[in-house]
């Protein structure tokens, strides 16, 4: 059986379709977030918002936001998926100038997990 | 003895009973691949990875490497990896791995065939997601003589106990926040032949006990942008992670004790939804390993994301 280097890149072609079909699944990721990880914003912003790169599962999906205290301060109830499966948000009250710490975790609709958190800072 | 004989039909039926086996595996549930909290840790062009997971991957390599005596003529050597990896539980998984050479000497002759088929297990002990840290143990065996004599594969098997680990720095160096989307993963392995002597057409020869290492150092541009600092980086930036990576392996007696081949192999990695390419050079460190430039390329697919309710899934437990 010889090496067939036009075989072996059809095959590899074929491995990518198929990673690209099922992309309706799989692990989640941040593809954009309002305010960004490590913003220094000028004035407070009135929510947090993180747009996915897949839909997500609104049950078991959760945002909040921490002062540098560790007190959450966020109006509660994060909407996830509400009206677009892809995004998550929550919204703020008037927050006073500091660091605050955005936590979010985010289970895909194949119910896989991923996490995680950043700071942004208000002047 | 016995020797296997591969023919071009024992070849497709094996592809196909592989991919058969595949399909037919099916159990509930899914888990995930590769990830220590919010660090996901990419599957490496040439060290192994820390992590239990179900993946299947295709490495091509090319690179012309020393012969094997001193004087001898150099061995081009093109060589395509396939390895599929299975998870029994979210911490034990298995996999059989095999490769496909095709080896040219300056000399003029041309060999081709299949390496010895290699067969693995490994547990993960230890996960942190506080500290994104993971730490596995596992032992490989290349099964002797699985293989094909022309392209001159071991007759003895050989057994290879690894400790593997992975630490992501995001939880260190709080004043330099550039630093932390860094990563390092490192394997050791220590591999033991069946048999310290064998017969070749040259005659006997000792079988050594080596060690092998590896260390990577990563920088993962997903996280740098979703957890540091987000620089508005778009696709394909943004899901990069450039990787060096050291692959050494040394013996520890029989003759060749001290004797040690090394390559860097600097590269880029990128991941999708589910797959993940990679590219990368190899790059000789010692006169052992050659003088020559190699290429790697990966193809590697998350089967717990392409199949997670079924091939994908572990199975036993949830």
């Amino acid at each position: 059986m010889k090496f067939q280097p036009d075989k072996t890149v059809v095959c590899l072609l074929a491995l990518l379709m198929l990673g690209h079909t099922a992309a309706g699944w799989a692990h989640a990721f941040p593809e954009h977030a309002e305010p960004g990880a490590g913003a220094w914003l000028a004035a407070p912003p009135h929510e947090v918002l993180i747009r996915f790169d897949h839909m997500l599962e609104t049950s078991f999906s959760s945002l909040r936001v921490e002062d540098a205290q560790g007190h959450r301060v966020d109006k509660g109830r994060a909407q996830a998926g509400s009206d677009d499966p892809h995004l998550m948000k929550v919204s703020l009250p008037r927050l006073k100038p500091g660091i605050y710490q955005v936590i979010w975790t985010a289970v895909s609709l194949d119910g896989h997990r991923t996490q995680g958190d950043y700071l942004f800072t208000i002047r | 003895m016995n020797r296997t004989i591969y023919t071009p039909a024992a070849g497709r039926a094996f592809i196909c009973a592989l991919i058969s086996s595949i399909v037919l595996l099916c159990t509930p549930a899914a888990w995930s691949h590769g990830f220590a909290g919010k660090r996901f840790f990419p599957t490496t062009l040439v060290v192994e990875d820390p992590f239990v997971a179900d993946e299947f991957s295709v490495l091509y390599r090319h690179i012309k490497e020393p012969g094997e005596e001193v004087s001898g003529p150099s061995v081009r050597n093109d060589s395509l990896d396939v390895e599929y990896s299975k998870t029994l539980s979210r911490q034990w998984g298995v996999s059989i791995a095999g490769q496909f050479l095709n080896l040219h000497t300056n000399g003029g002759n041309k060999d081709d065939g299949y390496s010895n088929v290699e067969v693995g297990t490994k547990y993960q002990l230890y996960t942190s997601a506080a500290h994104e840290a993971l730490l596995s143990v596992g032992i490989n065996a290349e099964i002797g003589d699985s293989g094909n004599a022309s392209i001159g594969v071991e007759s003895y098997s050989v057994y290879s106990p690894a400790v593997f680990f992975g630490k992501g720095f995001g939880d260190l160096w709080d004043n330099h926040p550039l630093l932390k989307p860094l990563a390092i993963t490192g394997v050791i392995a220590t591999n033991f032949p069946s048999k310290t002597r064998s017969n070749t057409e040259e005659g006997p020869v000792r079988n050594p006990i080596t060690v092998s290492y590896g260390l990577t150092l990563q920088y993962n541009m997903q996280y740098l942008q979703s957890f540091v600092r987000d620089y508005g980086l778009g696709a394909p930036f943004n899901h990069l992670i450039p990787v060096v990576e050291f692959d050494m392996s040394t013996c520890t007696d029989r003759g060749c004790k001290g004797d040690t081949t090394a390559t860097a192999n600097p590269g880029l990695l990128w991941f999708g939804k589910s797959f993940q390419l990679g590219l990368g050079a190899q790059i000789p460190l010692n006169h052992r390993t050659g003088d020559d430039i190699g290429i790697l390329a990966l193809v590697h697919l998350f089967i717990d994301d392409l199949f997670p309710h079924s091939l994908g899934a572990p199975l036993f437990g949830r």
